[in-house]
């Protein structure tokens, strides 16, 4: 075994930005390579559709990170009827189970692709929990 | 509801999506290192050896859930098969499957071709190999690798089998990334997963090389 080096930090990431439908012109966002890079574990949802025993348990999950000093984070698709986070559903799964909507970052399709993973960097580099629950949890 | 209907009752697919795909079913850990118990991590956030060679051939990428954490939680000891083997667990993990078995299901039944990557060495999600300790109980203060790896898969990979099996749907191809097999290997552990990917690549007629 090794050293903990597990990041305490996690998004939320449709399926969509996880499985890019194929581009007819530039190559789209690599949002994984970015999420990686910035030290993010994924939780993957799924595509849309009827999947609501599976959000209860991606749910209980976020729930068991919430509360033990994991920073979560989601990451949505501006401008698409849903942004692929089914949080619809998801928002008062995660209420019922005590957990503050996590801060959500919206990817741009219709922007420059690499400003946009710029802006998501930023986003994902910014944010983590106060300090004292770091320390509180944290090995 | 029949095999069909339930098949059907997603979204429609769209023209690109009736296309054969690659789907590559993956262990929750190997996106999310965070799933593991204490100091069984070796990455931040994903593996990125597994997502790049899967990528990098063409596979999609479907998460699974993770077992252990949703039923013992992140602050979990360590543990072998035979402690999870419990009608409890397995009664999750087939929770679990079910949630997670109408997406595969709806792969296998379009045409995709579904592989699974495991994690081998897992208590769980162990594919050719679990770990094994029948005398592990109690406090836990047991001496540095005190257990063996045995030639099995994990009890969430075998709940997730059965369920497929349930459903009529054929055995999916499945290797396991080996990061719980004791001293992680990371080279070793990335040939072993290119060859079963090229080997497939190959079967099909494929050029198995990387683009």
């Amino acid at each position: 075994m090794s050293a903990d080096a597990r990041g305490w930090r996690i998004a939320l990431v449709p399926d969509t930005l996880i499985n890019q439908p194929k581009a007819t012109g530039e190559a789209p966002p690599d949002v994984l390579r970015v999420l990686e890079l910035s030290g993010y574990g994924v939780l993957q949802l799924p595509p849309p559709g009827q999947h609501s025993l599976l959000l209860a348990v991606i749910a209980d999950q976020v729930a068991e990170y919430a509360h033990h000093g994991y920073a979560v984070v989601a990451i949505g698709v501006h401008g698409q009827s849903v942004d692929g986070l089914h949080w619809r559903r998801l928002a008062p799964l995660l209420r019922h189970r005590g957990v503050a909507l996590p801060p959500r970052h919206l990817i741009r399709r219709d922007l420059d692709a690499a400003a946009e993973m710029q802006r998501l960097a930023t986003f994902l580099t910014g944010y983590d929990l106060p300090m004292e629950e770091q320390h509180h949890w944290r090995v | 509801m029949t095999t069909s209907e339930h098949i059907d009752a997603g979204k429609e697919r769209s023209t690109e999506q009736n296309v054969p795909r690659k789907v590559a079913l993956i262990a929750n850990c190997l996106l999310n290192q965070n799933a593991k118990v204490c100091q069984g991590a070796h990455y931040a956030g994903p593996v990125s050896p597994v997502v790049d060679a899967l990528r990098s051939r063409g596979y999609q990428l479907l998460q699974l859930p993770c077992p252990e954490l949703a039923f013992a939680g992140v602050r979990r000891w360590w543990a072998v098969y035979e402690q999870y083997d419990t009608p409890a667990y397995r009664a999750h993990c087939r929770r679990l499957a079910q949630a997670i078995a109408p997406l595969i299901e709806r792969h296998i039944r379009g045409g995709d071709e579904v592989i699974l990557i495991g994690l081998d060495g897992s208590p769980s999600t162990g594919v050719r190999f679990t770990s094994s300790q029948p005398d592990w109980g109690g406090r836990p203060n047991r001496p540095e690798d005190d257990w063996q790896i045995v030639p099995r898969p994990g009890i969430w990979i075998e709940e997730l089998e059965a369920e497929l099996a349930r459903r009529g749907l054929p055995r999916v191809p499945a290797t396991g990334w080996a990061l719980d097999m004791g001293r992680f290997d990371e080279t070793g552990a990335r040939r072993d997963l290119e060859e079963f990917l090229d080997a497939r690549a190959r079967a099909a007629g494929a050029d198995p090389a990387p683009p």
